[in-house]
C-alpha cells in the first residue's frame, strides 16, 4: 500500500457527491431527531395513565423496533409502490391526487419518505423509554405541585422535565446514533438514489468502498465521521449522561 | 359547584376520549403495515401483481409460501436460507451469552482500575457506525481466510451483540446480593462453582434476554452479510430477500411470503420476553 498523505482528504472537499451526502446526513439526522424526540415525548405524556390493556399495548408497540430492517424496507416498498401500493390506492380513490405518487423514485420526496419510515421504527421504543422514566415520578408529587397552584405547563417544566431529563438525554443519544448510522434501510430501498437525493454518509462509504473499490477515499470519509462521533460521544458521556438515581 | 363537577367530569371524559383516540391511532400506525403485508402474502400472486390485493380477502391461499419454500428459485430454495439464518443466529446467541456472562461477572464482582470506564465503553462502542467497522472487519476476515463463511458472520454478529448483552447482564448480576457467594465461599465453594451454581441460575432471565437479543440482532443483520457472503448457497434470509427485491420484475407474492417468514419468528420469540428485555435495558441505562 502506498502512503498518500492527505490526498484522500483534500480531494473529498472538492467532491460534489461528498458535499451532497454531508448535507443529506445533516437533514436526515436533525429531521429525525426532531420527530423522534417530540413525538415520543408527547405520546409518553399521553400514555402515562393507568388504563385497561396498558401493559399489552406497551409490548405490542415494540413490534416495529424489533422488526428486521429488511422486513421494514420490504413493507415500505410494498405499501408505497406507485402502481400496486396501498398508499397510492387510498390517495387516488379519495381524490387527493390525480396521478400516483412515486414516493421513493422522486428527487424531492425520497428522503423525507425514508425519514418518516425510519422514525416510525424508532418512535415506539423512544416512547417506552420515556414512559418508564415518567412512571418513576410518584403520584403524590403531582398532587403536591397541584396544591401549590402549578398549571400544566409549570408541572411539565418544573416537575416532569427535570425528572425525566437524563432519560431524554439517553433517548437523544440513542436516536442520534440510530439515525446517523442508518444504512440498510436506504440501501435496500433506494441505494442512495434517485440522483444521490438519499445519499447519506454511510451509503457513500459503502459505495466508495465496495462498489467503486476506492478504499482510500472510503477510509478518509470513515475517519472523519469516526472523529466527529467520538467527539459527540465524549461530550455526551462527559456532560449530558448522568446515571440518574431514581 | 354543580357546574364545576359537571365540567370536571366532562374534562375526565374528554381526557379518556383523547387517550382512547391516541392509543387507537398508535396501534393502527404500528400494526396495520404488518397486517397488510401478511394478508397480502396470503393472496394469489396474480391478484397481487394486477393490483387487486384486498384488505379482507375472499379466498386465502398458501401458494406463495409453498412456491417460496419448495421451488428451487435461482441457486437454492428459500428453506436453505432459513436454515443458514437459524444456524448463524443460534450460534451467535450461545456465544454472546457465554462471553457476556463472564464479562458481566467480572464487572459486577471485582474491583479494578478503570472498571467504570470499561462499563461505559460497552455502550460507547455503539456510537461507531457499523459502516466504519466494515472495512477493517472485511480485512481481518480476509486475512483469516474466513470471507464467505458462516463462521465470519458468527464472529462479527457476536462482536455486535456481546457488548450490549454484557451491559444487560451486569445489571442483573448487580441486583443479586454478594452475601450468597460469601456464604458459599465459607462453605468451601470455589469462585467458579459459585458463579455456575448461584449466579447463573439466579440471573437466568437476564441470560435468556441477552441470548434472545443476540439472536434477534443476528437474524435481522444485513450489512455484514452483504459484504461477507458471496456464494448463493450461504446467504441468510435478509440478504436473499434484498436480492429478490432488486430484481427487475419483483415477484411480490414470494417476496411478501419471505418477509413474513423473516419477521414472524422474531415476534414469536421476542414478544414474550419484551418485558424482561425492557426492564434489563432500563436498569442498565438508568442505574
Amino acid at each position: 500500500m502506498e502512503y498518500s498523505g492527505l490526498k484522500n482528504f483534500s480531494s473529498l472537499f472538492k467532491d460534489e457527491v461528498f458535499r451532497t451526502s454531508v448535507k443529506n446526513s445533516l437533514i436526515w439526522t436533525v429531521g429525525s431527531l426532531a420527530l423522534q424526540l417530540i413525538i415520543p415525548l408527547g405520546l409518553a405524556l399521553l400514555l402515562n395513565k393507568e388504563f385497561k390493556g396498558g401493559a399489552l399495548i406497551k409490548t405490542v408497540i415494540l413490534i416495529p423496533w424489533i422488526t428486521p430492517v429488511v422486513g421494514v424496507s420490504m413493507m415500505t416498498r410494498w405499501i408505497l409502490e406507485p402502481q400496486l401500493g396501498l398508499a397510492n390506492k387510498i390517495l387516488l380513490t379519495s381524490g387527493f391526487v390525480q396521478q400516483p405518487i412515486n414516493f421513493l423514485g422522486s428527487l424531492s420526496r425520497a428522503l423525507p419518505t425514508l425519514l418518516v419510515i425510519s422514525s416510525w421504527q424508532f418512535i415506539p421504543f423512544g416512547t417506552l423509554l420515556l414512559l418508564a422514566a415518567l412512571q418513576t415520578i410518584p403520584v403524590h408529587v403531582y398532587d403536591a405541585i397541584k396544591v401549590d397552584g402549578a398549571n400544566s405547563w409549570q408541572t411539565f417544566r418544573y416537575l416532569i422535565l427535570p425528572m425525566i431529563g437524563s432519560m431524554l438525554g439517553f433517548v437523544f443519544f440513542l436516536a442520534f446514533v440510530w439515525n446517523f448510522n442508518t444504512f440498510s434501510l436506504i440501501w435496500i430501498t433506494t441505494k442512495g438514489g434517485p440522483v444521490n437525493s438519499t445519499m447519506t454518509l454511510p451509503v457513500l462509504i459503502y459505495r466508495r468502498a465496495f462498489k467503486a473499490f476506492n478504499m482510500g477515499e472510503a477510509a478518509a470519509i470513515a475517519t472523519m465521521i469516526g472523529l466527529f462521533l467520538v467527539i459527540v460521544g465524549f461530550v455526551f458521556f462527559k456532560y449530558l449522561w448522568r446515571r440518574a438515581d431514581y | 359547584m354543580k357546574m364545576k363537577m359537571i365540567r370536571e367530569s366532562f374534562g375526565i371524559k374528554m381526557g379518556s376520549l383523547i387517550l382512547c383516540l391516541a392509543v387507537s391511532v398508535l396501534l393502527f400506525v404500528n400494526l396495520f403495515p404488518f397486517y397488510w403485508v401478511f394478508i397480502s402474502s396470503l393472496q394469489p400472486n396474480l391478484e397481487i401483481l394486477t393490483g387487486r390485493t384486498r384488505l379482507i380477502p375472499s379466498n386465502i391461499t398458501l401458494t406463495n409460501y409453498a412456491n417460496l419454500l419448495f421451488e428451487t428459485a435461482g441457486v437454492t430454495a428459500f428453506r436453505h436460507y432459513i436454515l443458514n439464518s437459524l444456524k448463524v443466529s443460534i450460534a451467535v446467541a450461545l456465544l454472546s451469552t457465554l462471553i457476556a456472562s463472564v464479562g458481566a461477572y467480572g464487572l459486577s464482582r471485582y474491583q479494578f482500575y478503570g472498571k467504570e470506564f470499561i462499563g461505559r465503553m460497552l455502550l460507547f462502542v455503539y456510537v461507531f457506525p457499523t459502516i466504519l467497522i466494515i472495512m477493517p472487519a472485511y480485512d481481518l476476515m480476509a486475512k483469516l481466510r474466513l470471507v464467505d463463511t458462516h463462521l465470519a458472520l458468527i464472529l462479527i454478529h457476536t462482536t455486535l451483540a456481546a457488548p450490549f448483552c454484557t451491559w444487560l447482564l451486569r445489571s442483573f448480576f448487580d441486583s443479586i446480593p454478594g452475601e450468597l457467594e460469601e456464604a458459599a465461599a465459607i462453605d468451601g465453594c470455589s469462585k467458579f462453582k459459585s458463579f455456575l451454581h448461584i449466579l447463573v441460575p439466579l440471573a437466568a432471565p437476564g441470560m435468556l434476554t441477552a441470548g434472545i437479543y443476540a439472536m434477534v440482532t443476528s437474524w435481522g443483520e444485513y450489512i455484514f452479510v452483504l459484504v461477507m457472503i458471496n456464494s448463493g448457497t450461504k446467504k441468510t434470509v435478509p440478504l436473499a430477500l434484498a436480492a429478490y427485491m432488486s430484481h427487475v420484475d419483483i415477484q411480490w407474492g414470494r417476496l411478501l411470503a419471505g418477509s413474513a417468514l423473516n419477521v414472524i419468528p422474531i415476534l414469536v420469540i421476542f414478544l414474550p420476553l419484551a418485558k424482561i428485555f425492557l426492564k434489563g435495558f432500563l436498569e442498565g441505562a438508568l442505574k
